[in-house]
């Protein structure tokens, strides 16, 4: 293994920005955007080996949700809903592509968002959708943290 | 802000001044959507010795907004000359020549200002009275004749169902141009529903357009100065009510860190003798949260693609957590 790891290089220069640049800073801004630099590098080194597990993850639950809207469009997505119906064959087209269209497969997911949204979608898919949803924001707060204005 | 230029810019721009001195210059933060900077003025007029505490707004490169400096100027005098509690606007400049990109200088109130909502640690006496300061100012804001201050130059919607729509596709467009080609769901979702829900304003007022806990000056006796008039705008006097008492800004029931939020709205209603829409103020609310996302995601895209170097901005990311959270649960997507 190749010494410093990221992760340890991530941290060490953590120390390095807030043990040797800041105390040489005078002006008040400056030391803010280090304090920032600090900030981030601490999440650098605590992300940067699980983004690949977010995404693999991320791309998953598209491609099972996809595939359970697919299932659900002949008897649920009726006159009316011609957009999703092709958004749905889009999505999985893309799942099949090699490498996956992720983008692809999140804008089909997105139609369905929308369609909840305006109550266009009946109880069976948007219950697919919700629960889509609910597991994207808990992977992406889980991601992210939980941050606001206030701390 | 270079120093020598600065200075010269003001000896020409007060002629008046002898012996004129830029003191103290430095970058502070705040006011992120431009750059800040912070310095006292030294000069003496008719032999007698003056000192004046100063701000510099200058362009920045990149970063949240994207607005026009001379439209902000602008508001600043019409606020000041309507007595409202802001800093006095001194001068414009808009010639890039002179200090690399436009820039306005204005009075530097003093007191401080908190990061989001208003500090758990400020005595509750200050809390509460800083609550009906913040209130009757909106009310006061509210209650001003945008055409007899000259403010048609923010744009007057064409009629009171235009305005919600307005709003909207102006997010829209910029959510669109700074989502970096990803699709997030739930703003999507959200775009989509503000689309197809547009409420109708009872009438045109100003909108500060970011009157929130952290945009004010204050003190131990109160309420300073409100600060970043950069998205002001003509619209729904709803708009900054949902803005302000938006759940991201606060600490749980409590409307911008201030009071509890039903209490926070009786009083909204006692300053301004009218009664809140609750649908046009949940509009507002959902439209805020969308809002801020995008915000968010401008100054990502910003620092993302090199055009600024604030290390401020990458942070902007795990603030789309909360925000798409309370999204979800305002338009029941999960």
């Amino acid at each position: 293994m190749l010494r410093p790891t990221v992760k340890e290089l991530l941290t060490r220069l953590q120390g390095t920005v807030a043990g040797i640049l800041i105390p040489e800073l005078t002006s008040p801004y400056a030391q803010g955007q280090a304090m920032y630099v600090v900030a981030m590098l601490a999440r650098a080194a605590a992300v940067y080996d699980r983004e690949a597990a977010y995404d693999a993850a991320e791309l998953k639950d598209l491609r099972t949700t996809l595939a359970a809207l697919g299932r659900l469009a002949p008897k649920h997505i009726g006159r009316g809903l011609g957009d999703l119906k092709k958004a749905v064959t889009h999505g999985l087209n893309a799942a099949k592509k090699a490498p996956p269209d992720h983008r692809a497969m999140e804008a089909a997911l997105s139609e369905f968002a929308a369609a909840l949204a305006l109550g266009r979608l009946d109880d069976a898919l948007a219950r697919v959708v919700r629960a889509h949803l609910k597991r994207h924001l808990d992977r992406t707060r889980e991601f992210l943290g939980n941050v606001t204005p206030s701390g | 802000m270079d120093h020598p230029r600065l200075t010269e810019y003001l000896k020409r721009a007060m002629p008046q001044a002898e012996d004129l001195r830029v003191v103290a210059l430095q970058r502070i933060s705040g006011g992120s959507s431009r750059e800040t900077y912070a310095f006292d003025l030294e000069w003496s007029e008719g032999g007698a010795p003056r000192t004046r505490p100063l701000i510099g707004r200058r362009d920045p490169t990149g970063g949240l907004l994207k607005t026009d400096r001379e439209r902000e100027f602008r508001v600043l005098e019409a606020m000041h000359r309507a007595g409202l509690r802001v800093p006095e606007p001194l001068h414009l400049e808009l010639d890039p020549a002179v200090m690399d990109r436009p820039f306005f200088i204005m009075h530097r109130a003093s007191g401080r200002t908190s990061g989001g909502a208003f500090p758990e640690t400020e005595p509750a006496a200050l809390r509460d009275k800083i609550a009906h300061q913040f209130l009757d100012e909106l009310a006061r804001l509210q209650a001003l004749d945008y055409r007899a201050l000259g403010l048609e130059l923010l744009g007057e919607p064409k009629n009171l169902g235009d305005v919600a729509r307005t709003q909207t596709a102006h997010w829209r467009e910029i959510y669109d141009r700074d989502r970096m080609g990803e699709h997030y769901p739930i703003l999507d979702a959200a775009f989509a529903w503000l689309g197809a829900n547009p409420v109708v304003a009872d009438r045109v007022v100003v909108v500060h357009g970011d009157y929130r806990s952290g945009n004010y000056l204050y003190d131990d006796d109160g309420m300073l100065a409100m600060l970043d008039w950069e998205m002001t705008h003509l619209g729904d006097p709803m708009e900054d009510l949902g803005w302000a008492s938006m759940m991201f800004w606060g600490r749980g029931e409590f409307a911008a860190g201030l009071m509890e939020r039903e209490a926070f709205y009786r009083l909204y209603e006692e300053k301004t003798g009218r009664p809140i829409d609750r649908k046009r103020l949940f509009f507002y609310q959902v439209l805020g949260n969308a809002k801020m996302a995008t915000i968010c995601l401008t100054g990502v895209c910003d620092f993302a693609e090199g055009r600024t170097a604030d290390a401020q901005m990458p942070f902007l990311e795990q603030l789309l957590a909360p925000l798409c959270d309370d999204l979800a649960l305002q338009l029941k997507l999960i």
